[in-house]
């Protein structure tokens, strides 16, 4: 089960990227996963909503796109600039 | 407009693929070959490398990285047959190896005095296929006490890995395990694969294990004197 450690790695990718664009807060996390890439989806999206329910993401939302091959990645990321509600 | 999107593109596994390229050159550049042994637990690596140690060390400078994810009971045992260091990675529940932990181990290993690292990767045929160390090359064991069919099971494992060890031959006169069969499963999944008959207990097949262990080194340190 190392998805864990992918997601781990994910969150790291995202919090990296947002911090360079200056962007304020992350609502969503678009991934590719190839069907040979040898993760499980549901326990990465296991792994991904116990993280991201945590500061600093708090709530974003994951897009996995399937793929053929074993492509895994960071496609994307939705930022909102604006503080959530404000 | 506040919401936007930021195109990424980057692999989850660029950070450590790239700590694995640095292990790799870092090999390369001290002449040393490095195997990746991995399996499903219980397969026979750690009595593979207890056997190889003891029949080679004399001769060999082996250093060892042990990965488990509890207890560093394997390398206990492996460093009872070298008076060469052997790390145990404790993974803490993690179900591999990354490439961090080994450049970590390495850092620990005098590569001028060295000429060939075993990585015992943690018993599993599933997520040590997703990770680079840095190793020349990947070694599986698949022994005569698992089903026929693990290469179609795994194919991510067998795919990428070089040598085929099955292990545990001299118990085949007491089992129905079906040699042809699972070599031929084991092309069908990977037609380069070089598949070898071991068994630790007996030395059945070491001596060809011993040649290709042998012939990496050669051929690593030959790599470092032309380059020089």
């Amino acid at each position: 089960m190392h998805e864990m450690g992918v997601a781990l790695e994910i969150c790291r990718i995202a919090e990296q990227h947002v911090g360079s664009a200056g962007a304020r807060f992350l609502t969503g996390i678009g991934l590719v996963v190839g069907d040979d890439a040898g993760i499980e989806r549901s326990s990465l999206e296991f792994c991904l909503e116990t993280l991201l329910a945590q500061p600093p993401f708090a709530g974003a939302t994951i897009h996995i796109a399937p793929e053929a091959g074993d492509a895994l990645r960071v496609d994307y990321l939705e930022v909102d600039d604006a503080r959530p509600g404000h | 407009m506040p919401v936007r999107v930021i195109d990424v593109r980057e692999r989850v596994m660029a950070q450590n693929d790239l700590i694995a390229t640095e292990v790799r050159q870092r090999l390369e550049a001290a002449g040393v070959p490095s195997l990746n042994l991995m399996s499903s637990p219980g397969a026979g690596k750690t009595l593979l490398l207890e056997r190889t140690l003891a029949d080679l060390a004399p001769r060999l400078r082996i250093a060892t990285v042990v990965g488990d994810v509890q207890t560093q009971n394997d390398a206990d045992r492996l460093s009872r047959h070298t008076s060469r260091l052997v790390q145990a990675v404790v993974t803490g529940g993690a179900c591999h190896l990354d490439a961090r932990q080994i450049s970590a181990a390495l850092d620990a290993v005098d590569l001028d005095d060295t000429d060939l690292v075993f990585i015992e990767n943690v018993g599993n045929l599933v997520c040590p296929a997703s990770w680079d160390l840095g190793q020349t090359s990947d070694v599986v064991l698949f022994a005569v006490t698992e089903g026929e069919d693990k290469p179609l099971k795994y194919p991510k494992m067998f795919k990428r890995s070089r040598y085929a060890l099955i292990t545990k031959v001299d118990l085949l006169p007491h089992l129905d395990f079906e040699l042809d069969r699972a070599i031929g499963y084991l092309r069908d999944v990977n037609p380069n694969i070089e598949v070898l008959l071991t068994s630790a207990r007996t030395g059945q097949g070491l001596d060809a294990w011993y040649d290709i262990l042998h012939e990496h080194v050669r051929r690593a340190s030959h790599v470092v004197a032309e380059s020089t």
